[in-house]
């Protein structure tokens, strides 16, 4: 039964060559079934895996074939399928099809062959995610990484006549890569260190001991570099945002079911190392509350639909690396669960409205959209509430078991998250009441289309809706009376987690202090923007805002148009008359000669004859005075 | 001794054939069979086959390396003649008689490459030398045809008389014309400790040798002949009888200059010869307006590379010989087959030729790719083991950097004609393109990257 | 008489021939020449052949001792028989297409 592991990729890559190389001789609903049934197929086999899983314990590793072979030096192409990678597998495979399923109808309106491209590259993009999450070792995972960072560069840049998105897809993959040469530069570290690659190998107490406190650091630290690109954290998030540029759907694949989460995988899947590095364990724990809280301060004041969600990404990403950074692994493997729930979910839904009201994202042109679209207000309402952490849906618990674990490590960690919290409450619903509630503020026209979307559409929604309100019984704490399942199913690969030694009275205050602010923080954006939406232009710190710090630009001016200045420099001065002038100038030297040189062919025998007796002489006189020349050519050379 | 007379025989016989056949057509057939029943008897030969068992006195002496040169040569020679066959028809009323003299010219190269003795090197070079004067001179109509065959009898005689002095001079040092006899360091002083008289004689035989295989400062007649003679025979002359040339030249000189050389630095003037050949070639050929003489530069330009083989003289050398052989005579032969339907030989005859015949561009490009020596076609390998041999004599190593150099050179004019089928516009014309023309030149592109791609394919040949 | 005479007597001869074939236009006479540096190269392998000779004849007359010099020069004369008709029929052949046989006459190969 073991060897169904490799068929979990294998049906995506399938689905990928079908699509990619026949998408004009299909018709867009065979390429659809294709897409999706690839998928779900994928998804059935992950499901039969886990529940192998949890009776038996981890798989044993799956080598397919030798993929690098050098002389002791030897990489397989294995898979390993445990406890972690097995949720991974649900999370990928479950969400990614419903994704696809709601793909078939919100891609409908492309033409028969781009709508094919659109499921190939969707296809292929769950294929790499899969490589990466069950990949044995730490290179079978850099393929899957850079698979991933292809595919989302193909995605965001799909419809890529337009060239800000074109833009936007380079910026995400330059990001990326970013990212990538801190992974690979880990890789090599760990390699010529250890000698091997496969988690089995590395994360054992022998190969430990080769390794000295500076070297895990190091890589731990470089770990993080890539994870930070891949999963958008300070200072590499930029792309994230910027990435909306793609279709909808798109954006809940990168966003809930793949991609981001390729950064908290990976430092799961390696918490063995990062337990023993306490300095890059502070690292990622401030650097993921700071990208929290900046995210979310940005969110408030944005005004498109998907921006709001993508910073409210953003966010959460940086729960999960809090989490991360204080050892709560099993709290940010279960955040990641729900916020993969709830933000499908929300992108979803927003990919509906905006279906709706006909390619619209600006909320200042929405409002009063609840009357017009029941199952998408209803769900994300839902979507909402889970994000905003109020009990018992399942965002409260996994957020709270973060913030507990932060506050165990240290209370000014908890007090920030808990006011990000807050603010997240208020900006999804700020986001809520604008869109839902009120009255309609767009042109007559959009009134008119405005409808409720087709059950390809609705149907993934409602799915998601009811998982966002049930997942967070997975996880229940034991200070509610729970067993959180969760962490007893992953303890043996989360090996080095610490739980949070607080009595069950602190615990009892410390959500209720996060449900309260939260609360609070939800009722005031409902009351305000329900009736009376901000719809001018921000003025003062809110113009900051939203201008997004002016992050952007500080890069711009800080690290772009200076290399562009060099490439320029480059380019037009070294280049051109440097470089240039070498290459021609050998080239107009040749020529020469070659003019000059051709004048001793003067067709005349007699000079030939003269030419060759001249020759002989010199050669002659060469041969006996050779003991001569060669004492004169020591000396000048 | 199979090829040797079988050769001399079959000239003969195609002589004959010209009195019982009046089909021109059939003249390249006879002289196909002739050259597969060479080769077959060559390759027995090989095996220890020898259908003549003539006592020679040590005055040739078969030699595995010889003896697969002779294969290469006639095999090189038969697909010259499915290749350039319809060519040769065209240039008159003689077809059987130029067949004939190239019969004699491979049975001058088979002596070349087995002879042991002086008097034989010197019998080899002139049947090498005069049926080709013949070739030369073959179309009594045109001027630049008669032109380079004066030329080429004038300057080619002249070396004989310098090689004739050469020869007289050992003889008088060593009292043998054996190339492998013990010298007596006795008379009329000496130089090193090695007869004077030997000394002077070798030099002459160097220059008349660089002669034959047009070495710079003695390469004059080279782009006059091969531009004056008719095509098809340019083409015969650039490849075996120049590749042959070259066996001679490093049989020659790896018995008597390799024995001298630990007391006499033969390194100096070779080195110079070197220099001069790859700059004159390389250099004059970047300025050509005329493919042929292009090539014939060219041609020069790699005898300047084929010299490394004589500077180093190890075995590496002699592999890469064998393969420079084969690599350069298939291109060579190939391009010149191209070159030869033309209508118009300068350069801009080939602008737009990808356009109108894609198989003779596609095709030409790989030969001229080998020329240069860029990697996947025989020409690379060829020139690699030119350079390697030096490497491995581990001295004169700014002589490899200054091929490598030269080579770079090369790629310029090369890549000119590529550029000018691919990339101008244009109408280039080709006469008479049979489907049969087409198949051969994929077979002798298609053999070039197979060597380029697997080179043991020739080499083992060597010695199994 | 010494060896040493009869090298410089063919040395002599061979440089005629070569200054004659540098000097002179007249193709005939070129050629002339040329047959002065191969005759030369025969007089002296004939005098090689009878150094080498000597003291092996002394000994026994019947020695074929050096006697491949002359051997040698029988091959040159063939050879350069042959190299004769040919040259002379290139020579004819020019002369038909250009009524010279100046040397200097046919020029249009160069560069």
């Amino acid at each position: 039964m073991n060897n169904l592991v490799y068929l979990i990729p294998l049906f995506p890559l399938a689905g990928f060559l079908i699509n990619g190389l026949f998408r004009k001789s299909l018709n867009k609903p065979l390429i659809g079934i294709i897409g999706s049934g690839a998928i779900l197929a994928s998804f059935v086999v992950s499901l039969v895996l886990f529940f192998q899983v949890k009776s038996n314990g981890a798989l044993p590793v799956e080598a397919l074939f030798s993929f690098i072979n050098v002389h002791d030096f030897k990489i397989d192409f294995a898979f390993q399928v445990d406890q972690l990678s097995s949720i991974f597998l649900l999370i990928i495979t479950g969400i990614g099809f419903l994704i696809h399923v709601y793909s078939t109808s919100y891609m409908h309106d492309e033409p028969t062959e781009h709508f094919g491209r659109y499921f190939a590259y969707l296809n292929l993009f769950v294929f790499s995610m899969l490589l990466l999450v069950m990949g044995a070792n730490f290179v079978i995972m850099f393929i899957g990484w850079e698979g991933v960072g292809l595919c989302s560069y193909l995605l965001i840049g799909f419809w890529f006549k337009n060239n800000n998105y074109n833009y936007a897809a380079k910026k995400a993959f330059v990001m990326n890569r970013i990212g990538d040469l801190g992974f690979l530069l880990a890789v090599f570290w760990l390699l010529a260190k250890v000698g091997t690659v496969n988690y089995h190998d590395v994360f054992t107490a022998e190969s430990l001991a080769k390794l000295t406190p500076t070297d895990i650091t190091a890589i731990t630290l470089l770990l993080f570099v890539g994870a930070a690109g891949k999963s958008a954290q300070i200072p590499l998030y930029t792309w994230l945002p910027d990435a909306m540029a793609g279709p909808t759907p798109v954006s809940a694949l990168i966003h809930a079911a793949t991609m981001v989460t390729a950064g908290i995988y990976m430092i799961a899947r390696s918490n063995v190392l990062y337990s023993l590095a306490h300095v890059t364990q502070n690292v990622i724990a401030i650097i993921g509350i700071a990208t929290a809280l900046l995210a979310a301060t940005i969110a408030l004041k944005q005004n498109d639909i998907k921006k709001v969600l993508a910073y409210s990404t953003v966010s959460q990403l940086g729960y999960m690396f809090l989490g991360l950074g204080v050892g709560a692994y099993t709290g940010a493997v279960f955040h990641v669960m729900t916020h993969a729930f709830f933000k499908a979910l929300l992108f979803l839904g927003a990919g509906s409205v905006i279906h709706a009201a006909g390619g619209e994202q600006d909320i200042r042109k929405m409002g009063g959209l609840k009357k017009y679209m029941p199952y998408t207000h209803l769900t994300f309402l839902v979507g909402c509430i889970a994000i905003a952490g109020m009990p018992p849906f399942s965002g409260f618990f996994s957020k709270d078991e973060i913030l507990a674990a932060a506050y165990a490590r240290s209370p000014i960690l908890w007090g920030l998250g808990v006011l990000g919290a807050a603010m997240t409450a208020f900006y999804m619903f700020r986001l809520y009441a604008t869109t839902f509630l009120g009255s309609f503020r767009g042109t007559h026209d959009q009134e008119h289309h405005l409808h409720e979307s087709p059950a390809a559409m609705t149907i993934p929604l409602v799915v998601l809706a009811f998982l966002s309100v049930i997942g967070g019984a997975v996880g229940v704490p034991e200070a509610l009376h729970g067993h959180h399942e969760l962490h007893h199913f992953l303890s043996p690969v989360l090996t080095t987690e610490v739980a949070p030694e607080l009595g069950h009275s602190t615990e009892y205050g410390l959500m209720a202090v996060s449900v309260v602010l939260a609360l609070a923080a939800l009722l005031f954006a409902l009351n305000k923007f329900s009736k009376k939406p901000e719809l001018g232009e921000p003025t003062g710190f809110g113009k900051v805002l939203a201008n997004k710090w002016y992050i952007d630009e500080l890069y711009d001016a800080v690290i772009v148009n200076p290399l562009l200045k060099f490439a320029d420099f480059l380019k037009n001065v070294v280049e051109k008359s440097g470089i240039d002038g070498i290459v021609n100038g050998v080239g107009r030297f040749v020529q020469y000669l070659s003019r000059q040189l051709r004048l001793l062919q003067s067709g005349q025998v007699g000079n030939y004859i003269l030419f060759m007796v001249l020759s002989i002489v010199v050669l002659f006189l060469v041969f006996w005075n050779q003991a001569i020349i060669l004492q004169f050519l020591q000396k000048v050379f | 001794m199979n090829a040797i007379i079988l050769s001399a025989v079959w000239g003969v016989i195609m002589m004959f054939s010209s009195i019982l056949f009046k089909n021109k057509g059939a003249f390249k057939y006879i002289a196909a069979i002739g050259l597969i029943v060479l080769t077959v008897a060559n390759i027995a030969n090989t095996y220890g086959c020898d259908f003549f068992n003539i006592n020679t006195h040590e005055m040739l002496r078969y030699t595995r390396f010889g003896l697969f040169f002779n294969t290469i040569a006639f095999l090189c020679t038969l697909i010259y003649v499915l290749l350039s066959g319809k060519e040769i028809e065209k240039h008159g009323n003689y077809v059987a008689e130029y067949y004939a003299l190239i019969f004699f010219v491979l049975c001058g190269v088979s002596i070349l490459t087995s002879f042991n003795n002086l008097l034989m090197l010197f019998l080899g070079i002139e049947i090498l030398s005069i049926p080709l004067y013949i070739l030369t001179g073959s179309d009594k109509r045109n001027l630049k045809g008669n032109e380079a065959a004066l030329k080429y009898f004038l300057m080619g005689s002249f070396s004989t008389g310098l090689m004739l002095m050469g020869i007289a001079l050992i003889y008088g040092g060593t009292g043998s014309f054996q190339i492998d006899v013990v010298r007596s360091a006795t008379l009329f002083g000496t130089f090193s400790g090695i007869s004077f008289l030997e000394v002077a004689g070798l030099l002459f035989m160097l220059v008349a040798m660089a002669f034959k295989v047009s070495a710079a400062p003695f390469h004059f007649w080279t782009p006059d002949v091969y531009d004056g003679a008719p095509t098809v025979f340019t083409s015969f002359m650039a490849t075996v009888v120049k590749a042959a040339a070259f066996i001679a030249f490093i049989k020659l000189f790896e018995v008597r200059i390799a024995d001298t050389s630990a007391v006499i630095n033969w390194g100096m003037l070779l080195s110079l010869l070197i220099i001069a050949t790859l700059l004159i070639g390389n250099i004059t050929a970047v300025f050509q307006q005329s493919v042929k003489r292009m090539l014939a530069y060219s041609s020069i330009a790699q005898a300047g590379f084929m010299l490394f083989a004589v500077f180093s003289l190890n075995d590496f050398a002699k592999e890469g010989l064998i393969l420079y052989a084969v690599a350069y005579s298939l291109a060579t032969i190939g391009s010149f087959a191209i070159l030869a339907k033309m209508k118009d030989i300068t350069f801009e005859g080939f602008n737009g030729l990808a356009k109108s015949h894609p198989v003779l561009a596609a095709t030409n490009t790989i030969f001229l790719l080998s020329l240069a020596g860029i990697p996947l076609t025989a020409g690379f390998f060829a020139k690699y083991y030119m350079l390697a041999s030096v490497v491995k004599t581990g001295h004169y190593l700014w002589l490899v950097i200054l091929g490598v150099l030269f080579a770079a050179v090369s790629v310029y004019y090369y890549f000119r004609v590529i550029q000018a089928m691919y990339f101008k516009e244009g109408d280039a014309q080709a006469e008479d393109v049979t489907p049969g023309f087409k198949i051969g030149l994929i077979i002798v592109a298609a053999l070039i990257i197979l060597v380029g791609i697997y080179p043991q394919v020739v080499l083992n040949w060597l010695y199994f | 008489m010494p060896i040493q005479y009869y090298i410089a007597l063919s040395v002599c001869l061979f440089c005629i021939g070569i200054v004659g074939v540098l000097t002179r236009r007249n193709v005939i006479i070129i050629f002339m020449c040329i047959e002065l540096m191969l005759n030369s190269v025969n007089l002296l392998l004939v005098a090689f052949s009878k150094m080498y000779n000597a003291p092996a004849f002394a000994a026994n007359p019947a020695s074929t001792v050096g006697i491949d010099g002359q051997l040698f020069v029988f091959f040159i004369m063939v050879v350069a028989a042959a190299e004769v008709s040919v040259g002379l029929a290139i020579i004819v052949m020019m002369y038909r297409n250009t009524h010279s046989i100046d040397v200097n006459f046919l020029n249009r190969l160069k560069n």
